[in-house]
């Protein structure tokens, strides 16, 4: 069963604005698929099967974007906290979408400019929420 | 109408490279620390061209707003050849 | 001869800036580098047309011109990118 048109372009927007590599994608899906669970950056890397530096990467990167959150207690503990229910529901429909079409997700994510291009754009944004 | 432009120019270019400092102070790739300080640097030429013509008439700056820009914009081919991981 | 090798280094330098732009922009689709790409290519021409001025270190009103767009049209990229319409 696939989602109507604008959720479908919704979760490629976000995968084309938000996510640098498939393991980032992956590592962003596992987080909020058990919200609440918190990761340390060796579970995941392990998780993964990315080395401990790429795994503490992909997790500073995604709390940087504001898509997880640090636990402040714990160094290096990520855990994905709920903003709103309309990011909850489009990261549903991200990992339905990727389940589904794997294949096409990840040749997505390959195709894109390199992350200091998107940067570069990112710089000019002075209005939250926008792209 | 020259100088409006080249005020223009100036704060146009000084926006740029701030935001694009900015943006390399949260996000550290390197593309955008090269790219700042070319436009930090096609500022200053704007700048030395607006001194040249509407300051100081006297006094021919031309090699030197050449020179800043020429250094400027080598930064940023620096920034956009490495840029790629 | 310095101020020609100059001029070279700063049309070369920006025709190449333009053309990476270009590529951002077809990666991206994000007209901002489009207007990059734009002004510096602009720039470029901008800077060898001086071949053909009489007095280069004061600029004709073409070079204004030129810059001016350029300029303007980095603005409105910026502009448009925080207040257009969303797509």
């Amino acid at each position: 069963m696939t989602e109507p048109e604008p959720i479908q372009k919704a979760v490629e927007q976000f995968i084309l604005n938000e996510i640098d590599s498939v393991p980032h994608l992956e590592a962003l899906l596992m987080l909020c698929n058990g919200p609440g669970r918190e990761w340390r950056v060796d579970e995941m890397a392990k998780a993964l099967y990315v080395p401990l530096e790429v795994g503490q990467k992909i997790l500073q990167s995604l709390a940087q974007r504001g898509l997880i959150a640090a636990v402040p207690a714990e160094s290096e503990t990520y855990v994905y906290v709920s903003q709103s229910e309309e990011k909850d529901t489009l990261l549903r429909a991200v990992d339905a979408t990727y389940r589904r079409e794997l294949v096409r997700v990840s040749t997505m994510i390959h195709s894109k400019a390199s992350p200091a291009v998107r940067e570069f754009a990112r710089a000019f944004r002075l209005i939250k929420g926008r792209d | 109408m020259g100088p409006a432009v080249y005020i223009l120019g100036i704060v146009i270019t000084l926006s740029c490279g701030i935001l694009l400092m900015r943006g390399y102070m949260r996000a550290k790739r390197p593309l955008l620390l090269w790219s700042s300080l070319c436009f930090f640097g096609l500022a200053l030429s704007n700048l030395l061209v607006f001194i040249d013509l509407v300051m100081l008439p006297g006094v021919d700056l031309y090699l030197w707003r050449l020179g800043v820009a020429a250094i400027a914009m080598m930064l940023l081919m620096y920034g956009l050849i490495w840029e790629g991981e | 001869m310095i101020q020609s090798f100059l001029l070279g280094v700063i049309a070369t330098t920006s025709l190449t800036a333009g053309v990476f732009f270009l590529k951002f922009w077809r990666r991206t689709r994000d007209s901002l580098f489009l207007a990059f790409a734009i002004a510096f290519i602009l720039e470029g021409i901008n800077r060898t047309a001086v071949i053909f001025a009489n007095h280069p270190n004061e600029g004709s009103p073409w070079t204004y011109l030129v810059r001016l767009f350029a300029f303007l049209l980095i603005l409105a990229a910026i502009l448009k990118k925080n207040y257009g319409a969303h797509r």
